[in-house]
């Protein structure tokens, strides 16, 4: 392993693998730089321009995320040269966003990063909105909300859509005030490459993109429960989100935690409406010998069904029996099913539904 | 994600070949390249040449044909029912108001620009024949690369791009690069306003710039030289083509290749040149690293503009200390751009440092009273008719706030307000912002907001924060285009306060 660097972040020497960025030195220093485009899964691109630092030897501000440490580099993250930029850039920010009442960015979805550091870092000056003139898209597809007007064009969609799912259905398209977030030719996402993960959602850092089903909800109603997905047998970790003791969200644990590392598939985030489904059923029925279901209690559902199946083995033998388990149990479930089939039953006709 | 071996490259041409951006193409486009059809589309839409087809007849807005009468041959085009829009400066301001035709040929309205007279002592000399001879690339052979870049030190060339970079030194930092495989790329992408001398070299030099680029693919070892050429200069490409083929048999296994830009100023910026290049949009890389260590395609590239090639024959020819000593302060002989109100716009090479009043004394005199002037290009800002004896050099207009940037000078009388001659370079300024950062994507926009405002309006207070804002686009934006895109404004303000007060 080559040499660490060693680096000083507002007077904190710290060392850093080398290759490592001023941010993540920063980081190890236990000093927050504010970011809005950076990501740990996708490359730095350094555009959103939140994380400018002086770095000593440097004439102009340098991109924390992107600017590699070096040995005996000294950093300020909090100069009165750093602050007023923040703070001007922010006052920019906000004229090319939607404000609320109290002229702070509106909140969407799970909550804007933007609007955190105006509350932290204040603004500048007070500016008239610029009010961009940016192409709309009209999309039928039933998850993924887009709205420009809280789009600070961070490319965090994008990139992820293309560095991590390498699905590649979005785009940075136009020039200038026009740049916009867009699919090719400006379809719905249900006709492009799009596989609905929501992927867009969860990395964007002003809920510019947002859950369909959960727009206009205020998160901070709402209580997160760990769980994990019974889709398949990845085990992704979920957190639901629960308000009046309905599921209205699911996200992922952050990054570099759980299997899933930030990661859902469409199931995963987006598949909870049959918990809350009024055809979903809620007790076991047992069909009687007129052919209609009846509502039964667990013994007595239990008792029907273990009578069933010994019966077939007591005519045909524990071979005429097969068991075949649901891609939307989990592994431990699995593995009690062929226990089920193997040591009650005695066949090794088992299988599962996800394992072809 | 692109597939692997995906043919990037090939985007822009293939748009071009389909006509542009219409529904389906970016489909047929990423079939035929492996380019994902949402990245071909994003790119289709960056470039205007390609992102929306169909435009009739394209006006400069620019500020030299604005003050030339654009809007009567506007107005004339639109009471004869033909279509046309406005379009960025077209590097034509010598011959203002300038049109192309939808072929993007252009529509003949005035006179061919002036030139400095043959002179066969002038380094570059527009007038002079074309000399395919390629004797200046035979001599480099004969005296070695690290001879060559001896001469170019001694000549003290500096890039003539905008930024002076001494050229020297960029040619060691390739040729030195561990990587065998380097590349060559001439920035022929002359976008911005009041700029028209590379077209010339293009037109009456060109072997001039094959033999600068020979050179220098073959000091740092490159054998492949691309020259990326603005999309609307197609005579200026016609012409390279031309020598190029009567090039072909002195250079001696360089390959040199076209790439038509597709309508972005900002791919004038090293940078964003080389993404439009690869076939992505033309947004500014960050930097470090810097081109000489990892440009096109990652590797150790050698990016020059159109004139600083062009000067380096008769550097080899001549010798470095005879080109050092044409210039006053600084070393070399200059292209200068002259335009606006000047008896003969045109490009007239002089002494680097000669002032303003020398410069239009070579172009015919003034027209009208002199009030304000443009040096160097849109991003040099205005200065005031006070500063004509200040040598037009970079360290000259550099101690004014200003720069010598592309030496594009446009010359502005008092019947001018100055408030709209700066709409007019804010305006370019917001087209052909990138996007990419917010300083310049925001900042453009609420300066050009400001200018708008005051104009129409006449309330001071709509200017309050614009030295504020233009402090943080210096400050924030990746590159130079936003960094310097308010100085039109804040110069004009700064200069001549009496076109931005109430009472007038």
């Amino acid at each position: 392993m080559s040499q660490s660097v060693r680096i000083t972040v507002d007077g904190v020497e710290v060392q850093v693998e080398p290759g490592a960025t001023v941010l993540t030195a920063a980081t190890t220093a236990g000093i927050a730089v504010p970011t809005l485009c950076h990501e740990a899964r996708v490359d730095p691109m350094g555009s959103c321009r939140m994380c400018l630092v002086e770095i000593e030897g440097q004439r102009r501000l340098q991109p924390s995320c992107a600017f590699p440490a070096s040995d005996g580099m000294v950093v300020h993250t909090d100069s009165g040269r750093v602050r007023r930029h923040r703070r001007v850039l922010l006052s920019m920010y906000l004229a090319d966003h939607e404000l609320d009442e109290d002229g702070l960015p509106k909140e969407r979805g799970t909550g804007n990063r933007l609007r955190q550091h105006v509350l932290e870092h204040g603004t500048g000056p007070t500016l008239p909105p610029i009010a961009a003139d940016r192409s709309y898209r009209e999309d039928d597809n039933p998850y993924v909300h887009f709205d420009p007007e809280a789009c600070i064009l961070c490319n965090l969609c994008v990139r992820y859509c293309d560095e991590v799912e390498a699905v590649s259905a979005i785009t940075l398209a136009n020039r200038g005030s026009h740049t916009t977030i867009a699919t090719a030719d400006q379809r719905s996402l249900l006709d492009t490459s799009c596989e609905l993960c929501g992927g867009c959602i969860a990395v964007c850092p002003t809920g510019a993109m947002t859950e369909r089903p959960a727009l206009g909800l205020d998160w901070r109603r709402e209580e997160k429960i760990r769980t994990t997905c019974n889709f398949c047998g990845v085990g992704c970790q979920l957190d639901l989100h629960v308000a009046d003791d309905r599921i209205v969200r699911i996200t992922s644990p952050e990054p570099g935690r759980t299997v899933n590392d930030g990661n859902l598939c469409v199931k995963g985030r987006f598949a909870y409406e049959f918990v809350h489904h009024d055809d979903r059923l809620t007790t076991p029925l047992i069909r009687g010998g007129d052919g209609e279901l009846r509502p039964a209690s667990w013994p007595e559902a239990l008792a029907a069904a273990a009578a069933g199946l010994l019966g077939v083995k007591e005519r045909h033998g524990a071979d005429a029996l097969g068991f075949v388990s649901s891609s939307r149990c989990t592994g431990e479930e699995n593995y009690l099913v062929q226990k089920l089939a193997r040591a009650a039953f005695g066949t090794n006709n088992c299988h599962q539904c996800a394992a072809t | 994600m692109e597939r692997k071996g995906a043919r990037r490259e090939r985007i822009l041409e293939l748009l071009e070949e389909h006509g542009g951006l219409r529904e389906g193409v970016a489909a047929a486009i990423s079939a035929e390249t492996g380019v994902p059809e949402a990245d071909v589309y994003g790119v289709a839409t960056f470039y205007t040449l390609v992102s929306r087809p169909g435009v009739g007849v394209r006006i400069c807005q620019g500020l030299t044909c604005k003050l030339a009468g654009a809007d009567a041959r506007a107005a004339e085009l639109q009471g004869h029912g033909v279509d046309h829009e406005w379009v960025s400066c077209l590097g034509r301001c010598d011959r203002a108001p300038v049109a192309l035709d939808p072929e993007l040929e252009l529509i003949p309205w005035g006179a061919r620009g002036a030139i400095s007279p043959d002179d066969p002592e002038l380094p570059m000399n527009l007038g002079g024949a074309d000399d395919a001879s390629y004797r200046a690339l035979a001599r480099a052979r004969g005296i070695g690369a690290a001879q060559v870049i001896e001469q170019l030190r001694a000549a003290g060339l500096q890039g003539r791009g905008g930024a002076g970079f001494p050229a020297h030194i960029k040619w060691s930092a390739v040729r030195g690069e561990a990587d065998p495989v380097r590349y060559v790329v001439v920035n022929a992408d002359e976008s911005e306003p009041g700029t028209f001398k590379d077209r010339e070299i293009l037109l009456r030099r060109p072997h001039l710039l094959i033999e600068g680029a020979a050179i220098a693919a073959w000091v740092v070892g490159a054998s492949i030289v691309y020259v990326y050429i603005r999309g609307e200069f197609t005579d200026a490409r016609r012409s390279l083509e031309a020598a190029l083929e009567a090039a072909a048999p002195h250079l001696d296994g360089i390959e040199i290749r076209i790439v038509a830009g597709h309508g972005a100023y900002i791919c004038g910026e090293e940078t964003a040149l080389l993404e439009a290049i690869e076939g992505r949009r033309g947004m500014p890389r960050l930097k470090p690293p810097y081109p000489t260590r990892s440009g096109l395609w990652g590797k150790p590239t050698l990016m020059n503009n159109v004139e600083t090639l062009a000067c380096v024959p008769s550097i080899l020819l001549r010798g470095g200390d005879w080109f050092q000593s044409w210039g006053r302060d600084e070393p070399g002989s200059k292209l200068y751009c002259l335009s606006g109100h000047v008896a003969r716009p045109g490009v007239y090479e002089l002494p680097l440092g000669v002032t303003l009043d020398e410069l239009v004394e070579a172009g015919g005199g003034y027209v009208g009273t002199p009030r304000a002037f443009s040096p160097g290009g849109a991003a040099s800002g205005f200065l005031p008719i006070s500063e004509r004896s200040r040598p037009l050099d970079m360290g000259g207009l550099a101690a004014a706030g200003s720069m010598l940037g592309s030496a594009g000078v446009v010359v502005l009388n008092d019947t001018v307000d100055m408030a709209q001659a700066a709409r007019w370079q804010a305006i370019f300024f917001q087209d052909e912002s990138c996007g990419q950062c917010a300083p310049c994507r925001i900042g453009c926009s609420l300066q050009r907001r400001s200018l708008d405002r005051w104009i129409d309006d006449r309330d001071p207070a709509t200017l309050q924060h614009v030295e504020e804002i233009h402090w943080e686009m210096e400050e924030g934006s990746i590159c130079g285009l936003g960094m310097t895109a308010s100085l039109p404004l804040v110069t004009a303000m700064r200069h001549f306060p009496e076109d931005f007060r109430s009472q007038r």
